[in-house]
């Protein structure tokens, strides 16, 4: 084993108490030895690079190209989102890099190298808990992947999507790329001309996993691009909850992460992804996530959103079938140099079907956070309803947050409701709580935990308790 | 006499039965109090006479002076003498009292005729002094940020405006202070007389202190499985509702 | 200078440069540099392309049907009555004075209520102060460059300091005559302490096809009140732009009411800038849309000093085919502390085939405020049907009566009472149809 190189060495990061989604104690970094590495830029041979290294079907190659194409000929979409976009320099960057290409199905198999970073980051001590499978995720490819006995047994398919291709492919291509066409956005074609690694699940009939399954992406390497796909089918009557959590080393240097997420729920399933990002503040995150829910099918987003230099994510559900139900709980946190741009997208496609969205932001130093949403109720429909809340609240005096929902709604059967404020923490709650001896920190991350209290409650518990952890570190230096 | 009868009544709301085969008879001039622990369908009863359309009659019947109403909307219920006192009163935005009391009235003339306006505020601005509501609610919105007793007031005063001849008082005391519940009985028994039948639904045997029922009925999972005297009401505060659903 | 235009016609219909010098030609006692001001108007006009879908400032708008294509400066036209319930100071028709009656009060008072023309030769300072002076920020740049190259007449009225007005100043500009296009205008200026009501009353004389291009200049100085109506009811095959600016200064209060109820298309833009601590803005739209009309609202509401204040409640009711559009935007500057912002839009919906849109936006760079927004959108609430049925009322009386409820909470907020009345009439002038 070489001697880590580290940017911030520290040893309590393997007490840790649940998956590694403390940045700062993800500010590390191993040397490892790649065998797989497609170059620097984007051009057709780093698609074909990658396609061959995968060994994939012709189809695929295809469409890996027809996405390339795409992705040359969508401009930027500055004309609404920030001009920081156009510091992505899409010629200095790494589009794959992997060691192996096969996971590992045990901790044991994985290379020391690799290992070393998910020991430190807690997560083999995760799965022995309270997971029903993990899959971790080192640059372009999964270092290991694996489910337990009870859950493999009832048919539940959990692998990264490199296998899933190659071992369920019919499975896989009835529903890749249906719920989010290539052609989506800009940063969802670059993710379909370059994608590697992500889960591909599949629930059967009825079957509702007890535990969740959870997913971990790690960036390690400098310059690196990382475009994991995952799919998530829930059969008719399925239960699935999955969690993923992704940290990256601190670089000098801009990374890039876009990912793309489609979930099917069928007839009566229920998914729930949960996401707590907290990349380090030199990343791009740049992710499509969208659900279609059929005939009383639930699609719930937990989205939480902590690192980065800029994410623009925006969680979405299509209602496609009568009384489908869809959910966006959205939590951002904008520190100094860093923008939240998420939101959430609820089209309603069927009678009776309702959404929901809560989003609330906190927005320190000279953090940025904006919320954009898009709710669309069409001609036709009858009994819809959209609920959605904002609450922005601004520590600082230079803090800045923005919110551009767009609702549109036809016809007089359906009703949407938005509403939304920004506020600070109020002087007197502080003054109260510091007249009790707590510091003026301390009181502020109890006001923020507060803020959030209602939807970090919506987490599983030791997510929520990482959380309230995070927010305290994040509060630390914030006033005074 | 005018009667208002109620036949065997079941009301359901989606598939749910919630009134299973009630019977009542009401005359005018009576003052019936129907008591009964929460959720066991008083209001659902209320409302499926007032011809809510969230209510659907599974069976029985509902006559008002021997003729069924259940095939009128609520309007035509109205107009045919039925009042029922909300115990949620909906606030209706921007328009005034005196607006809304006026389109009620005008609403029971005939084509071509006109209410007289003077008539119509002196009359108004006499029951509002009885109900001590004063009169510079008359331009304020239908509710709109009322208080609790406020807004019962408001209904008692458009009962008192509109002369029905069976009021239905759906949990009338809820939400009141002694003061406003001592004003909104007086205003009850000032409107008390031959020509009104008064059906009062509360869970507490407090109001009919104040207004003092000729009979009482107590109700339970859908029918009446008691009736008696203003006795029953005290017995029923002493031994409290668990006598009765034990009685069952 | 831009006596030869490269535009091609898609991009200025008949408002050709050869049409723009046959209309300076006109303007024979214009001073010089109130001709300057339009060539150079004419020449931005010509150089912006028309609206794009792409455009953020016109996402959900319908941009097939904005052509300028067909409508000419309008000719010169007589007359036109009064909307009922007003009595105009001033009567425009087609770009032009056709009536003035200035009360001799307000002349006393030091009042000047007279034609932009006017004011062009006898204050050429206050003209050049807030004539089309600030920004075009909603996205209808091209159209304001269009209205100051044609601008006609237009009402100017001048409060002094410390002045109160008693009566509203009523100006009408109507419309008529097929493919007539207007360039109607109001500047007020309300000094120190001034308070003054000012009404717009937009109208056709009779069908046919409009183009209305409008604009207001509305300024309220230091501790003024100015309270501003805009009445539109162009006739149902008007393309319409009307652009309204609202500077308030300290401790001012600005009140504006725009009712929407005529128009094919009708696009409003109103941007209300607080620019000194105390400053009050309230903004205040009812729209009654009915067949295949589309109301276009943008708004914005900047807060550019402290301790400010405004105050958004923008109505549509929708019936038959209609859309709406409402997008605003609340903006508070990075040392625009204690600022209090409100900004709300209520949609009713009365029909099945009806479209209403809502963008409501936020940009806060300052952390000690008070911003909301809401936006909603439902037919009548079933339960206030059923109360109001359980009084007797037929449905179709409660739901009208639930309806003129919804404008009444907007009507509510004007002072006047006869004003009050007069929109009512007409808003029910417009059901009446």
């Amino acid at each position: 084993m070489k001697p880590p190189s580290e940017t911030a060495a520290d040893d309590t990061a393997v007490e840790n108490p649940v998956v590694g989604i403390d940045q700062s104690k993800g500010d590390f970094k191993y040397d490892v030895k790649y065998d797989f590495d497609a170059g620097t830029g984007l051009n057709e041979n780093t698609v074909r690079y990658i396609s061959s290294v995968k060994k994939e079907a012709d189809w695929l190659l295809e469409f890996r190209l027809n996405a390339l194409k795409k992705f040359h000929s969508m401009p930027m979409p500055t004309h609404w989102a920030t001009k920081d976009l156009e510091n992505i320099n899409f010629d200095k960057i790494r589009y794959y890099l992997a060691q192996g290409q096969k996971p590992k199905r045990t901790w044991e198999e994985v290379p020391d190298d690799i290992k070393q970073t998910f020991e430190r980051l807690g997560i083999p001590e995760q799965e022995r808990k309270f997971l029903a499978g993990v899959e971790a995720q080192f640059d372009s490819e999964a270092a290991y992947s694996n489910i337990k006995e009870i859950v493999a047994k009832q048919g539940v398919i959990f692998v990264n999507s490199t296998e899933g291709l190659r071992e369920h492919p019919e499975l896989f291509k009835k529903f890749f790329g249906k719920v989010i066409p290539t052609g989506d956005n800009k940063f969802a074609a670059l993710n379909s001309a370059v994608f590697s690694g992500g889960s591909f699940i599949y629930v059967p009939k009825g079957v509702k996993v007890a535990q969740p399954l959870q997913a971990y992406f790690r960036i390690n390497a400098e310059n690196f691009g990382q475009f994991e796909r995952t799919l998530i089918i829930a059969d008719e009557g399925a239960e699935v909850v999955y969690m993923e959590g992704c940290t990256a080393p601190k670089f000098s240097t801009a990374t890039l992460h876009s990912a793309v997420v489609e979930l099917v729920a069928l007839k009566g399933a229920k998914i729930q992804y949960i996401t707590v990002q907290n990349w380090a503040n030199n990343v791009f995150n740049l992710v499509t996530k969208r659900g279609v829910a059929h005939e009383d099918a639930e699609i719930k987003w937990i989205d939480c959103n902590i690192g980065s230099r800029l994410t623009m994510k925006y969680p979405g559900v299509v209602l496609k079938g009568e009384r489908a139900r869809g959910e966006v709980i959205s939590i951002a946190l904008a520190n100094d140099g860093q923008h939240q741009d998420t939101g959430a997208k609820m089209i309603h496609a069927a009678n009776n079907t309702t959404s929901n969205i809560v989003a609330k932001s906190i927005s320190v130093g000279q953090g940025r956070s904006t919320y954009r949403g898009i709710v669309h109720i069409p001609k036709s429909l009858k009994g819809c309803k959209n609920n959605t809340e904002c609450d922005a609240l601004l520590i600082n005096t230079n803090s800045r947050t923005d919110t551009y929902p767009a609702i549109a709604i036809r016809g007089d059967r359906n009703a949407t409701q938005h509403e939304a404020s920004v506020s600070k923490v109020s002087e007197d709650m502080i003054f109260y709580m510091q007249q009790r001896g707590l510091t003026e920190g301390q009181a502020m991350s109890l006001a923020v935990n507060g803020f959030i209290n209602d939807l970090a409650r919506q987490f599983p518990m030791e997510y929520s308790v990482e959380l309230k952890r995070l927010i305290d570190l994040e509060m630390e230096g914030s006033v005074g | 006499m005018p009667t208002l009868d109620i036949q065997n009544l079941q009301v359901a709301i989606g598939d749910k039965p919630i009134v299973k085969g009630l019977s009542l008879t009401i005359r005018s001039g009576e003052v019936h109090a129907i008591m009964g622990p929460n959720g066991t369908g008083k209001s659902t009863l209320a409302k499926a006479i007032a011809g809510h359309p969230d209510y659907t009659i599974t069976g029985g019947d509902v006559l008002l002076d021997g003729k069924s109403i259940l095939e009128m909307e609520a309007d035509e219920r109205a107009r045919s003498g039925l009042f029922l006192a909300f115990q949620y009163p909906s606030e209706i935005p921007g328009v005034t009292i005196a607006n809304f009391l006026r389109a009620a009235l005008q609403a029971r003339l005939g084509e071509g005729e006109e209410i007289d306006a003077t008539a119509y505020y002196k009359r108004l601005y006499g029951k509002m002094d009885m109900l001590t509501i004063d009169r510079k609610f008359t331009s304020r919105a239908v509710n709109e940020g009322f208080s609790g007793g406020e807004k019962k007031r408001c209904e008692i005063l458009q009962m008192a405006m509109l002369e029905p001849k069976f009021a239905l008082m759906d949990e009338t005391d809820s939400g009141l202070d002694i003061d406003a519940l001592r004003i909104v009985s007086e205003g009850v028994n000032a409107l008390r007389g031959p020509g009104l039948g008064v059906l009062l639904i509360t869970h507490y045997q407090r109001l009919l202190n104040y207004i003092v029922p000729d009979f009482v009925h107590v109700m339970y999972d859908g029918r009446i499985v008691k009736s008696g005297d203003k006795s029953l009401a005290l017995e029923l505060e002493a031994k409290g509702y668990d006598w009765v659903k034990k009685a069952v | 200078m831009s006596k030869v235009s490269t535009a091609s016609p898609s991009q200025i219909g008949r408002f050709t440069s050869e049409a723009f010098a046959v209309h300076l030609a006109e303007q024979k006692s214009a001073p010089a540099w109130w001709l300057e001001r339009k060539r150079a108007a004419y020449a931005q006009f010509a150089a912006l392309p028309m609206p794009r879908r792409t455009d953020e400032a016109w996402r959900f708008s319908n941009i097939g049907t904005l052509s300028l294509d067909g409508a000419v400066l309008a000719a010169k036209a007589g007359p036109v009555a009064p909307v009922a319930g007003f009595t105009p100071t001033l009567s425009f028709a087609n770009n032009q004075l056709v009536s003035a009656h200035v009360p001799p009060a307000l002349a006393a008072q030091g009042v000047i209520v007279t034609t932009l023309a006017e004011a062009a030769a006898k204050h050429a300072d206050l003209l050049k102060a807030h004539f089309m002076a600030q920004p075009q920020k909603l996205g209808s740049a091209k159209f304001a460059a269009l209205h100051s190259a044609f601008v006609g007449d237009g009402a100017f009225v001048h409060i002094p300091k410390s002045v109160e007005l008693a009566d509203p100043v009523v100006i009408q500009h109507a419309a008529s005559g097929d493919q007539a296009a207007v360039f109607p205008h109001t500047l007020v200026v309300a000094e120190e302490n001034a308070r003054a009501t000012v009404v717009d009353l937009l109208v056709s004389a009779a069908g046919g096809r409009h183009l209305a291009v409008g604009a207001n200049d509305l300024y309220a100085g230091h501790g003024a009140q100015l309270t501003y109506i805009g009445a539109q009811n162009w006739s149902r095959d008007t393309l319409a732009f009307q652009l309204n600016s609202i500077v308030v200064r300290r401790d001012a209060r600005a009140q504006s009411l725009n009712l929407h109820l005529g128009a094919r298309q009708a696009r409003h833009e109103s941007l209300s800038q607080l620019q000194a601590p105390g400053a009050f803005s309230e903004m205040l739209a009812l729209t009654v849309a009915d067949g295949t009309q589309e109301f276009d609202q943008r708004t914005l509401q900047i807060h550019q000093a402290p301790n400010t204040k405004s105050d958004l409640l923008y109505k549509n009711a929708l019936l038959a085919k209609a859309r709406t559009i409402f997008s605003g935007l609340i903006v508070v500057d990075p040392d625009a502390q204690k600022t209090d912002a409100y900004q709300s839009n209520r949609n009713l919906m009365l029909s099945d085939d009806a479209e209403a849109n809502s963008l409501p936006g936020l940009e806060i760079q300052a952390n000690d405020v008070r911003c909301t927004h809401g936006a909603t959108s439902s037919r009548i609430d079933p339960e206030q049907e059923f109360y109001l049925q359980s009084r007797g009322i037929h449905r179709e009386a409660a739901d009208e009566l639930i309806t003129f409820g919804f404008f009444e909470e907007v009507l509510n907020r004007l002072a006047s009472d006869p004003i009050h009345e007069a929109l009512r009439d007409l808003i029910r002038s417009k059901f009446q149809k």
